[in-house]
């Protein structure tokens, strides 16, 4: 880096480089980021305004021609109440399975490691395949939940799980849950270890039980992990694709989709390109105000 | 928490005792569930169609059919699948930590305008998730000739890996002294040798972790692979597999064995960064 500035012609140069090395560094991480990422949000944008043949060719300029499109239709309503219960459902037992599962971990006791290895499986796991092996233990003629209730005696005959839409989508939001605990739990337990132990020591003297200080220490210091758990889980689910795809790829009737399977059945399978670039905004525009509220958090935290 | 304070040598008295039992109870079951699928993704595995689709169905296998696991390896092309995995993977986990070192570099070491609004932009990005941008990013890789190319998922990986990935290592070049990096400096050496020589050495851990991390989320990345790969010999494992769910019947069986093919790996790489992960995640965004 220092060679570039140390030709004795230019005074002005070495002044004027310190100034631009900075963004020297940042260089590459910012055109990997604006080709692969801006670029992208931008040709949606621009799609989302426009006139799009079924071959995806855009034609011109059609205003809001493509949100009319998209929010005239029912669908989508029902598509976002899905969107908001999947993420609201997901990401709230998320958190608090994953707070009592860290606090218990959290313990000593025999097999801790053993434990804690395991919780990382469904983190670690492809969801494509989470979701295909939750798709096969539910089926209702030879899923092996029946299998194993009727062979401990549970159940005398096979019990039909999925049999409506609603039950459908249950299922996909306890595959969301049982993929998503596992980051709750590590971040749970990141922060409890960076709590003082004499905080408790005090309590312990002055006499406090186990939930006061669980709700008067504990809780109140993890507040910092699990703002940024949630708020990142919010993201994860809202996007999450392979589940809803996996099981029931939204249907019947779009009843069990959710804004990205509903955008990307609306891109790729119906060729409505236009209308599909709409709901990716209307989506960006709903992630652009959680992360928006990530930001304020996160940044805040940083100056503390 | 309270119990991890105590003398472990302590006498328990009744209630202590209770509890222990239940915590015992409580971690066994969740271990049990958790394990579930994975038992039945490899019991399943081991299993003949007919036994599978049976309507007795059984736990075991009746007999282990563990020439299924062999029998994928001709039956699709799974090892051309592992192979352009390992390609995505690795290849954008290189672009995702190259470009990344240097921006996490200037961003811990230097002080320049625009580095709050850059950082912001770094957080919003790790926001957007590609499924969202399907659209945009079908149109950008049709220009750049991209789509349909085992090239096209590493820059895409690699791109929406990147905020992830400077987030970490900012985190890891900050909690390093950079005393160390000056005295280097008066002995002679630039801004990019002592990097390399004293800063990049003794972040290693961080690096390895953010390393482990981009590469499990590109191989496990699946929907920009099913939207912009469609031919069969260009598609990782997490599409690949989808050869054995046939518009008719699913071949359970096999696609559970390649299923522990591609699982394997992950989960070993995971256990490995567990630790060092959920530290840089929470350090890293927020302090405390």
């Amino acid at each position: 880096m220092k060679s570039t500035n140390t030709s004795a012609s230019s005074q002005n140069k070495k002044r004027a480089f310190p100034k631009v090395e900075p963004y020297l560094w940042l260089l590459p991480s910012i055109a990997l980021m604006a080709i692969f990422v801006l670029y992208p949000i931008i040709v949606v944008f621009k799609t989302s305004f426009s006139e799009v043949s079924r071959s995806g060719l855009i034609r011109g300029y059609a205003g809001f021609e493509n949100f009319k499109d998209v929010l005239s239709d029912p669908t989508f309503a029902m598509v976002l109440k899905n969107t908001v219960v999947w993420t609201v459902v997901v990401v709230g037992l998320s958190t608090l399975f994953g707070i009592i599962l860290g606090l218990v971990l959290d313990n000593k006791f025999k097999g801790r490691k053993f434990a804690r290895a395991v919780i990382v499986f469904p983190w670690a796991t492809s969801l494509i395949i989470q979701a295909s092996v939750w798709k096969f233990i539910i089926n209702t003629d030879y899923g092996t939940l029946n299998t194993l209730l009727m062979r401990l005696g549970i159940i005398s005959k096979a019990i039909n799980w999925t049999p409506s839409p609603g039950a459908y989508f249950a299922w996909e939001c306890w595959v969301g849950i049982f993929v998503t605990v596992p980051f709750v739990t590590f971040c749970v337990l990141s922060g409890l270890q960076s709590i003082d132990e004499s905080y408790y020591e005090a309590a312990t003297v002055d006499g406090a039980t186990y939930w006061q200080k669980l709700f008067n220490i504990t809780i109140p210091l993890l507040k910092n992990s699990l703002t940024v758990s949630t708020v990142l889980n919010i993201i994860y689910v809202f996007n999450s694709f392979p589940i809803i795809w996996t099981i029931t790829k939204g249907d019947p009737a779009s009843r069990t989709d959710t804004l990205v399977t509903y955008l990307y059945k609306l891109a790729f399978y119906k060729s409505r390109s236009g209308q599909a670039a709409a709901v990716s905004v209307i989506g960006f525009l709903i992630l652009l105000a959680c992360a928006g509220v990530y930001m304020v958090l996160t940044l805040r935290g940083e100056e503390d | 928490m309270s119990n991890s304070s105590q003398n472990p040598k302590k006498k328990l008295n009744g209630q202590q005792v209770a509890l222990r039992v239940l915590l015992y109870l409580f971690i066994f079951v969740v271990v049990i569930v958790t394990l579930y699928p994975y038992f039945v993704m490899f019991t399943s595995a081991a299993k003949s169609r007919a036994e599978i689709y049976s309507i007795n169905g059984t736990l075991l296998p009746k007999q282990w059919l563990l020439s299924n696991f062999v029998d994928i390896w001709k039956k699709a092309p799974i090892a051309r699948y592992m192979l352009n995995s390992v390609v995505v993977a690795g290849g954008s986990t290189a672009i995702a930590i190259l470009c990344g070192i240097p921006a996490a570099y200037a961003l811990s070491r230097m002080k320049f305008k625009g580095q709050k609004v850059f950082l912001g932009i770094v957080i919003v990005s790790q926001m957007f998730a590609p499924v969202v941008l399907l659209e945009g990013i079908y149109r950008v890789m049709m220009n750049f000739n991209l789509s349909d190319s085992v090239v096209g998922l590493i820059f895409i990986n690699a791109a929406f890996n990147q905020a992830f990935a400077v987030w970490l290592l900012r985190g890891t070049f900050l909690s390093i002294s950079s005393e160390m990096e000056q005295a280097a400096k008066i002995d002679g050496c630039n801004k990019l040798q002592s990097m390399i020589k004293v800063l990049l050495p003794m972040a290693a851990p961080g690096i390895v972790t953010s390393l482990i991390f981009v590469f499990i989320n590109a191989w496990n990345e699946y929907t920009v692979a099913l939207t912009l790969v469609s031919t069969d010999l260009n598609k990782p494992i997490t599409v690949g597999i989808n050869i054995f769910n046939g518009y008719n019947m699913i071949e359970w069986q096999y696609l559970f064995a390649a299923s522990i093919f591609a699982t394997i790996p992950v989960v070993i790489l995971f256990m490995c960064i567990e630790k060092h992960l959920v530290g840089g995640l929470t350090s890293g965004g927020v302090k405390g």
